[in-house]
């Protein structure tokens, strides 16, 4: 067994290089699809070219980012994550419940707890943790469908949001420190908010390509069982999953609150599905075993430039609807078609 | 004219690198049951997938009731008249026995189904043959042996001439065997020919007219059961002259103890007890379902059981996690959904059961990775152009040296290996076998669990037989050793 180590006899020459990895040839095919549609956009939308405008389409849709890497990665295993919108609407109801004043006013949508904005937003997010730690327990303990679980706690974290605003909103006796985090605005019209967004995307990049917990979130996709023979702690993994996820959706329900000095019940409503869509657009397979952040990026980015065109062609908001299913439905066959000739 | 049913002439087949079915010529006489035996890979599973139509013959011909026959799929076979109990039970669970029996040959008026006197009496020949079976009752709750029996009444009232059943006895208990085989009794009568398989000889003499025997692919003799003598007789065509085996006998008997087992016990094992020492190979051989399987699953951390496992003067944990912290390395029975990722490429697979040898607090080094790989797919001769390469592209063989490199890779003092040589060609087989012994010589213990006998006759150093959950008999391997008593201890005395 020690012949012909390190192949150095120049007899089997093995080459660490093969062709274009299917992600990268998907993530640069995505961005060559962003091109042509900003292009498009450009000729037919008038100003849609301006620096100033792509700038705002993209950072408007940050909170879509913040919350797809979470569902990347947990689809990246193969498992679904719905409750990321109704996790960020309850923590920032929660974390304006929390921080109100208690017993000022007559009106109950009024009083809250009084505590201080810092423990308020830490309870909120332990409050997220909570909505996690209930999906893993059920999908990575218990073997239910992530999907299953995932749309009762999206329902489950939305009904929490309805009950402590009585289905309306709490806006009212909030101290000043409670607006700032959400509107500091860092350079131009770009809030910190969207720089929080990056930082994550770029934690989650590198973990997901530089670190063995990376790795082990394709293999637990690529093939559960022979994971769970080759070491990989499957429940743990996953369980630790869940619990980044709603803690980021945490994070951005805060960031949101914070912006518009609002918990609001119905705030990002069915925000999940476009996230899932971006999640695809960006090539994940529903499946598992493949996909990326950089690429849900992206499919963020097609996503906002579709919705965008079509507020700018005046498309009345109902044919909207008809217009992104049907540009998002082809984007992601192409694809699939693209990787299938490709992998013949 | 011959009151053959069936005639096989010349009958080849090839696979790359193996001659899987040799030359094979026979008749099956009308209205018998006749039996195969042969060992494994000795090509009765090739014979049977070229009849039912799941494979085409390379060349020769089959010929049905004096027609020339091909089938090219399970379907056109059952037109034909050829009909398949496939161990693996074709039947649909959630539906009705009575579904069941006329799934694909339903009568319909406008897309609504109808009950014809074709189904009346599909579901009249079920009731004739097992009463007990009411054809309103719901599949799953049908124990193995009842559904064999749907099955069996399908091919009956879909009038096939002959019913080939492959191991119907493996998975179902004794008292059902005995019905099974007053059902197999009935169908001459109801002008049916059975080709029967199975491992069990006494099963032969119980029930067959007919036995053919194969090895190594060829045909090797058909004759009247009730000519005979005893299944010494029988077992003696089976495995021919005493091979050359090169395995040659090695002291081990003062190497320490490595891996102690206790009494374990769970729904599959009766009561295991034994040792490995360092640097040994054993062999844990039996027929399919004696659990084997579970025993090594057992040792890897897998399942529950009571019992002890001792490696190392430790107590093993109950997780795979930990036994490969502890040193132990599992090479699964199902190469594709249990040991490799298939989408993923081969320098990805490489070093998935040791991630601390390619990373430092967490990161993973590339470079370090790569070395790994060019090791692994220059020592075990993978063949592949690039580390690149995704694994579900490369040839079985191959597969199995990425999973036997991830083994290495993880350093391990023990290796379980399940039916490491299964469904690979001659040449990789050979090579495994080596690495096997090399492994050995630099100290590991190996556990082969196989039901291929000239496999661990092969390598091992000592043999655990293996019948009904419980280790029959431990032999010492060596010049001296008798392959037919062990073919008669698995096939059950």
């Amino acid at each position: 067994m020690r012949s012909g180590l390190g192949g150095s006899d120049g007899v089997n020459k093995i080459s660490t290089r093969g062709k274009m990895s299917n992600e990268s040839f998907i993530t640069l095919s995505m961005f060559i699809v962003i091109i042509v549609v900003i292009g498009f956009a450009s000729i037919f939308v008038p100003n849609f070219y301006r620096p100033q405008n792509i700038i705002n389409l993209v950072t408007n849709f940050w909170y879509i980012i913040a919350l797809g890497i979470g569902v990347t990665f947990l689809l990246i295993t193969g498992n679904f994550e719905l409750s990321v919108g109704g996790v960020a609407a309850m923590t920032g109801v929660l974390s304006v419940y929390f921080c109100q004043s208690a017993g000022t006013s007559p009106n109950v949508l009024a009083n809250g707890l009084g505590l201080p904005y810092g423990v308020a937003v830490a309870l909120a997010l332990l409050a997220a943790l909570g909505i996690g730690a209930i999906n893993a327990f059920f999908v990575a303990k218990l073997k239910v469908a992530s999907i299953v679980v995932t749309l009762a706690t999206m329902s489950f974290s939305r009904g929490i949001a309805q009950i402590v605003t009585r289905g309306a909103q709490r806006n009212t006796s909030l101290p000043d420190v409670y607006g700032v985090v959400g509107n500091i605005f860092v350079v131009g019209s770009l809030k910190l908010a969207v720089f929080i967004m990056i930082f994550f995307v770029i934690i989650a990049a590198i973990i997901e390509k530089r670190t063995v917990f990376g790795r082990r979130t394709y293999l637990i996709g690529a093939n559960m069982q022979a994971a769970r023979l080759s070491g990989v702690k499957v429940a743990k993994h996953i369980t630790i999953l869940y619990l980044i996820s709603s803690f980021l959706a945490g994070v951005v329900g805060i960031l949101l609150a914070s912006e518009y000095i609002s918990g609001t019940s119905s705030r990002i409503m069915g925000v999940e599905f476009d996230v899932l869509v971006v999640t695809l657009l960006g090539g994940t397979a529903i499946m598992g075993g493949f996909g990326s952040v950089i690429g849900t990026a992206i499919g963020t980015v097609i996503l906002a430039v579709i919705a965008s065109a079509s507020t700018g062609l005046l498309l009345r908001p109902e044919w909207q609807f008809i217009l992104k299913s049907v540009i998002v439905f082809i984007a992601i066959m192409a694809q699939r078609f693209a990787l299938s000739r490709r992998n013949l | 004219m011959n009151n053959n049913v069936l005639e096989i002439k010349n009958l080849i087949k090839d696979f790359p690198g193996v001659r899987a079915v040799n030359n094979v010529s026979f008749g099956i006489k009308r209205n018998t049951v006749h039996c195969l035996v042969g060992e494994n890979g000795a090509g009765k599973s090739t014979l049977i997938k070229i009849l039912t139509g799941a494979l085409p013959k390379t060349s020769g011909t089959i010929i049905l009731n004096g027609k020339d026959y091909v089938a090219n799929n399970i379907r056109e076979a059952r037109l034909r008249g050829i009909s398949t109990v496939f161990q693996e039970l074709n039947i649909v669970d959630q539906l009705t026995v009575e579904e069941n029996l006329f799934l694909g040959a339903e009568d319909t008026f406008m897309g609504f189904l109808r009950r014809t006197d074709k189904i009346k009496r599909m579901i009249d020949v079920a009731k004739s043959l097992e009463p007990s079976i009411n054809p309103r009752q719901i599949v799953s709750r049908l124990s193995v042996a009842q559904k064999q029996i749907v099955e069996i009444a399908k091919a009956v009232a879909m009038e096939s001439e002959i019913i080939i059943m492959d191991e119907p006895t493996a998975a179902i208990s004794e008292y059902e065997v005995e019905r099974l085989f007053n059902i197999i009794r009935s169908l001459r009568e109801k002008k049916v020919t059975v080709i029967y398989i199975s491992h069990r000889l006494d099963e032969i003499f119980e029930i067959g007219d007919y036995v053919t025997v194969m090895r190594d692919g060829k045909h090797i003799g058909t004759e009247l059961v009730s000519k005979i003598k005893n299944r010494s007789e029988l077992i003696k065509m089976m495995i021919g002259k005493t091979l050359f085996e090169s395995y040659t006998p090695r002291k081990l008997q003062d190497k320490p103890i490595l891996l102690e087992v206790k009494n374990l016990k769970n729904d599959k094992l009766k009561d295991i007890s034994f040792e490995v020492r360092r640097g040994e190979i054993v062999g844990f051989y039996g027929l399919l379902g004696v659990g084997k399987t579970e025993l090594a699953h057992a040792i890897y951390g897998i399942g529950t059981y009571k019992g002890e496992i001792i490696y190392n003067g430790k107590k093993l944990h109950n997780s795979p996690d930990k036994a490969i912290e502890a040193g132990i390395a599992l090479v699964p029975e199902e190469r594709r959904t249990q040991g490799l990722f298939t989408i993923l490429t081969i320098r990805n697979n490489i070093p998935v059961m040791n991630m601390k040898k390619i990373s430092r607090s967490g990161f993973i080094n590339t470079r370090k990775e790569i070395e790994a790989s060019i090791k692994y797919i220059n020592e075990l001769k993978i063949a592949t152009d690039t580390i690149e390469k995704q694994s579900s592209k490369l040839s079985g063989g191959n597969q199995q040296k990425v999973v036997f490199s991830k083994c290495l890779f993880a350093d391990s003092d023990l290796l379980i290996l399940d039916e490491p040589a299964r469904g690979i060609d001659v040449g990789s087989k050979s090579e495994i076998y080596n690495i096997i012994r090399q492994l050995s010589e630099e100290g590991k213990s190996i556990m082969i669990f196989s039901s291929e006998l000239h496999e661990i006759l092969n390598v091992c150093d000592r043999i655990f037989i293996m019948y009904d959950g419980r280790i029959k008999v431990e032999k010492k391997n060596g010049p001296g050793i008798d392959r037919e008593e062990i073919i008669h201890i698995v096939t059950g005395v």
